[in-house]
C-alpha cells in the first residue's frame, strides 16, 4: 500500500505542484490549506507523514497544528516536515519549542527552507518514511 | 577701600563690612543652589527626553526589523511557488499534458506579476516615507483623472461580470498634487470594489465637491469585511480572511497601506465602512487647492 503525505499550506500553487511530485513518486496526497484542516484530516486518518507550513495566515499556524499533534497520544509518533519560507521562521520555532518545553522537546522532525528541491525532499521523506 | 575705611577698633565698622560680605555670599549661594536647580531641571529633562528617544529608535528599529521580515516573506513565498511550478514542468511531471503545463505557466505569470507590482508599491512607499516633501506636485482639475481611470475600469468591471455606476459633477475643482498618486488612489478603491463584488453586482462611484474638498465614494454590495479585521486595513500585507480566496488573482500591492500613505500625504482623508456579506463604501477625498480655480 502507498504511503500518504498531507501536504498543509496556505499557497495553493505550492500544495499543487507538491501533490504532482509526490503522486509522480507513488505516493498518496491529501491537502490542507490551513491549520484547523490539517488538524481535522489528521484525526480523520492519520497520514504517514506531514509537510507542514508554518506561516498560515488563518485558523492555525504550523507551530500550533505540531503541537497539537505531539500532545495526542495516538497521532505523537506522525513525522512532520515543518517547511518555512525565511530561515528565521525555523529558528523562532525551535526558540519557542525550547523556551515552552525544554531542549529534549522538538516536535517537527525536519525543517525545510523554500524554495524545496524536489531530490532534497523525497530524500527527507525517504529518510523518515521509507519510499513510497 | 573699605578696609581703609574702618579704624582698628571701629567694631561696628568691622561688623558691618563683614555682615556686607556675608550678605554677598548668601546672594551668591541661593544663585548658585538656582543654577544647580536648573541644571537639576534641565539634566532630568535631558534624560527624559534621551529614554523617550531611545525608546523610540527601539520601536522604529524592531518595526523596521518586522517590515523587512514580512517583505521577505510576501516575496519568498511566491517565488518559492513559482520555482515549483518551474521544477514540476523542467522535470516532466507534466509531460504529455500541455493544458496542464500551461495553466501552470499562466498561475506563475500572475504570481511574478504580482511581485513585482509588490516591488513597485516598497519602492513607492519607501519615497513616500523618505521624501514627502519633494514629493512633485501641481495644480491640476481632478476631473482629469477620471477621463483614462472609467475606461481601464469598466473594462475590468467587464471582465468581472460587474456592474459601474459613474456619477461624477461636472464641476470638479483644482486639486495641489501629485495627479499621477491619487490616480492611483482612485483606481485601487474603485479596483477593490469590483474584485470583491460578487457576480452580476453593482458598484456606485460618485465624486462631487463637497466642503471645500473633492470627495469619492465608492459604494460596492459585495463581500465585505469582518468587524475586528476593519482597524487593520491599512496596515502593511493586511488581507482580509474572506478576500484571501481571491490571492491567485491580480493585483496584491500593498494596496490600502499605500493609499492611506498617498492620501495623508496630501493632506487627505479616508474612511473605510463595511458590513460582512453586506458590502463596504470607501470615502476618500482631498482638499480643493487653495488657490482660484483657473
Amino acid at each position: 500500500m502507498s504511503k500518504e503525505v498531507l501536504i498543509v499550506d496556505d499557497d495553493p500553487d505550492f500544495v499543487e505542484t507538491t501533490e504532482i511530485v509526490l503522486q509522480g513518486n507513488g505516493y498518496e496526497t491529501r491537502t490542507a490549506n490551513n491549520g484547523e484542516e490539517a488538524l481535522k484530516k489528521v484525526k480523520e486518518k492519520a497520514p504517514d507523514i506531514i509537510l507542514l507550513d508554518i506561516m498560515m495566515k488563518t485558523k492555525g499556524d504550523g507551530i500550533w497544528v505540531s503541537e497539537k499533534i505531539r500532545s495526542e497520544e495516538d497521532l505523537k509518533e506522525i513525522p512532520i516536515i515543518m517547511i518555512t519560507a525565511v530561515n528565521q521562521d525555523a529558528e523562532m520555532a525551535k526558540f519557542h519549542f525550547e523556551q515552552e518545553s525544554g531542549m529534549e522537546y522538538m516536535p517537527v522532525n525536519v525543517f525545510m527552507e523554500k524554495p524545496i528541491e524536489i531530490e532534497e525532499l523525497l530524500e527527507e521523506i525517504d529518510k523518515l518514511i521509507g519510499a513510497s | 577701600m573699605e578696609t581703609e575705611s574702618c579704624k582698628i577698633k571701629d567694631f561696628k565698622c568691622h561688623k558691618k563690612r563683614i555682615q556686607g560680605w556675608h550678605n554677598k555670599f548668601e546672594s551668591s549661594i541661593s544663585s548658585l543652589i538656582e543654577t544647580l536647580k536648573d541644571l537639576k531641571d534641565s539634566s532630568i529633562e535631558a534624560k527624559k527626553e534621551c529614554s523617550e528617544h531611545y525608546a523610540r529608535t527601539v520601536e522604529l528599529t524592531k518595526a523596521k526589523t518586522r517590515f523587512t521580515f514580512e517583505v521577505s516573506h510576501e516575496l519568498k513565498a511566491p517565488l518559492a511557488s513559482v520555482y515549483n511550478i518551474i521544477n514540476v514542468i523542467l522535470d516532466g511531471y507534466l509531460d504529455g499534458d500541455i493544458k496542464k503545463q500551461k495553466e501552470f505557466l499562466d498561475r506563475a505569470r500572475v504570481r511574478i506579476k504580482n511581485i513585482t507590482k509588490l516591488l513597485d508599491d516598497l519602492l513607492m512607499l519607501s519615497h513616500l516615507e523618505e521624501r514627502t516633501k519633494e514629493l512633485e506636485k501641481e495644480e491640476f482639475n481632478i476631473g482629469e483623472v477620471f477621463s483614462s481611470l472609467i475606461e481601464e475600469m469598466n473594462e475590468y468591471a467587464e471582465k468581472s461580470n460587474v456592474k459601474i455606476n459613474w456619477n461624477l459633477s461636472e464641476n470638479c475643482p483644482h486639486i495641489y498634487g501629485n495627479s499621477e498618486l491619487i490616480r492611483r488612489v482612485f483606481a485601487n478603491i474603485i479596483h477593490n470594489a469590483i474584485k470583491y463584488s460578487n457576480p452580476r453586482g453593482l458598484v456606485e462611484v460618485t465624486g462631487k465637491k463637497e466642503n471645500g474638498s473633492f470627495l469619492l465614494r465608492v459604494k460596492d454590495r459585495g463581500i465585505g469585511i469582518k468587524k475586528k479585521e476593519l482597524p487593520k486595513i491599512f496596515n502593511i500585507f493586511f488581507r482580509g480572511e474572506n478576500a484571501r480566496p481571491n490571492q491567485k488573482k491580480e493585483g496584491m500591492g500593498l494596496g490600502l497601506s499605500l493609499v492611506k500613505r498617498i492620501v495623508d500625504a496630501h493632506e487627505g482623508y479616508i474612511n473605510i465602512k463595511s458590513q460582512l456579506h453586506k458590502g463596504t463604501t470607501a470615502e476618500v477625498s482631498f482638499p480643493e487647492s487653495q488657490k482660484k480655480e483657473k
